[in-house]
């Protein structure tokens, strides 16, 4: 389609050969590594994807709590195509906190941390975590009883937290107890406050990457590399994962739709064998190696801190890899990168078949 | 008189029963069958429109790398423009 008045009319008013000529002088690193560029844009891509089907939702979606679990039932039983949306929403969620996981690992293992990426490191790190607390947010949306306990334990374990644990587990809750209230502020956070800061993030990050350019390993020879440009040989190849990665979530979401449990009773006792999100696994596995007391402390306290503490460290880690700031190789901190992932991995599975 | 105890206990033992029954599990898939064929259908359909566009890009991009390769790919500046 070639419409010549409308191109006049706007390159009038826009520059758009300037704009072609900084798309196409972007030239991106081509080298043995450089798979792992391509999972911030499989995140961007679910992101939009979480946007969209979110969106879709939420017209019909009621966020009270003597109606929520029915709407969703609503949804997925009376609306055309809604169990879809609602299964798409769930594994594009499922599918992102993976590959966000992925994306942090591979830069840390990478050290596309090291300086002057600094800022792209915690705003990429601050990005994990919103996208947990949407998950969290979400998952107390569908008000069934498994969502109740799971966010009851969730924002329990925030309280133990020393000075500010009492604060934040009653803010979060929007009382003692999860409650309505709870279902309203949660409701809140997923569609307007965290949807907000995402896109800012996300923008900022964006922004740095362009600014930054790609990081490429100190392990790489400056003679092992070549240049490629962004546009059009990178969009292209990015284009096919995406295509790839759609397919696999509409697969997920038509094979396996999640299923919707009993309605949240905050008066009945909380199932046997209650779990939360796979990415609270790891959490919650750690939890239970500790004692009820430590040298009569609260054995639950300490390991919150502990926990804290061991995160607090992966946020500042460009701080800490001083060999990695003077462009030297740190095998160190490939080290503690392997020991956290393993970590994860391990709780994670002991806490799924436990 | 036997008889109507009989058959009210009968019916309370078999509705009591339904306490033991599980509840009843929320459709969150068409159950249909043929709601499940057409998904299951367009699903085909959907990975074949996908394989198609993989097929498409890539021709595209190779198409890309041999005249970038050929160095043919950039636009000269002092091209004379053909009214």
């Amino acid at each position: 389609m070639n419409c010549p008045r409308l191109k006049s009319w706007f390159s009038e008013r826009y520059d758009f050969e300037e704009m072609k000529s900084l798309a196409k002088q972007k030239l991106v690193p081509i080298h043995k590594y450089e798979i792992w560029y391509y999972t911030g844009g499989i995140v961007l891509f679910l992101f939009i994807i979480q946007f969209i089907t979110g969106m879709v939702l939420s017209f019909y979606y009621i966020p009270y709590f003597e109606q929520a679990h029915k709407s969703i039932i609503d949804i997925v039983t009376k609306l055309n195509m809604g169990w879809f949306f609602r299964s798409l929403h769930h594994w594009g969620a499922q599918i992102a906190i993976v590959v966000l996981f992925i994306h942090v690992w591979s830069t840390l293992l990478l050290k596309a941390y090291r300086k002057p990426r600094e800022f792209l490191w915690f705003s990429g790190f601050i990005l994990l975590g919103i996208s947990i607390f949407f998950g969290l947010s979400g998952y107390l949306l569908l008000w069934d009883e498994r969502a109740f306990a799971a966010v009851r334990v969730a924002t329990g374990g925030a309280g133990n937290l020393p000075v500010v644990g009492e604060f934040i587990k009653s803010f979060l809750r929007g009382g003692i107890d999860v409650t309505g209230d709870t279902l309203t502020r949660f409701y809140a956070f997923h569609v307007s406050v965290l949807p907000l800061v995402t896109l800012a993030l996300i923008g900022l990050h964006v922004l740095l990457v362009q600014y930054h350019g790609m990081s490429v390993p100190l392990s790489v020879k400056k003679e092992e590399r070549k240049e490629i440009p962004f546009f059009p040989n990178l969009f292209y190849k990015d284009l096919v994962i995406w295509l790839v990665v759609l397919g696999i979530i509409v697969s997920l979401a038509t094979f396996l739709p999640p299923e919707i449990g009993k309605k949240a009773d905050p008066l009945a006792p909380a199932p046997e064998n209650i779990k939360p999100e796979w990415y609270f696994l790891f959490l919650f596995q750690t939890l239970k190696l500790f004692p009820g007391e430590i040298l009569g402390l609260n054995g639950e306290t300490i390991a919150i801190l502990l926990i804290s503490a061991g995160i607090f460290f992966f946020f500042l880690i460009p701080f800490f890899d001083r060999k990695s700031q003077r462009g030297e190789k740190s095998t160190l901190f490939t080290w503690i990168g392997v020991i956290y992932f393993l970590y994860f991995v391990i709780m994670t599975v002991f806490g799924f078949i436990s | 008189m036997m008889k109507p105890m009989i058959i009210a206990l009968a019916g309370i033992l078999l509705s009591a029963l339904n306490l033991f029954a599980q509840q009843d599990k929320i459709d969150v898939f068409p159950a249909v069958p043929y709601d499940r064929f057409i998904v299951y259908q367009n699903l085909i359909i959907f990975w074949i429109g996908i394989i198609g566009l993989i097929v498409i890009i890539k021709m595209k991009l190779r198409e890309i790398e041999r005249t970038q390769k050929m160095g043919i790919d950039k636009e000269e500046k002092d091209i004379p423009l053909l009214d």
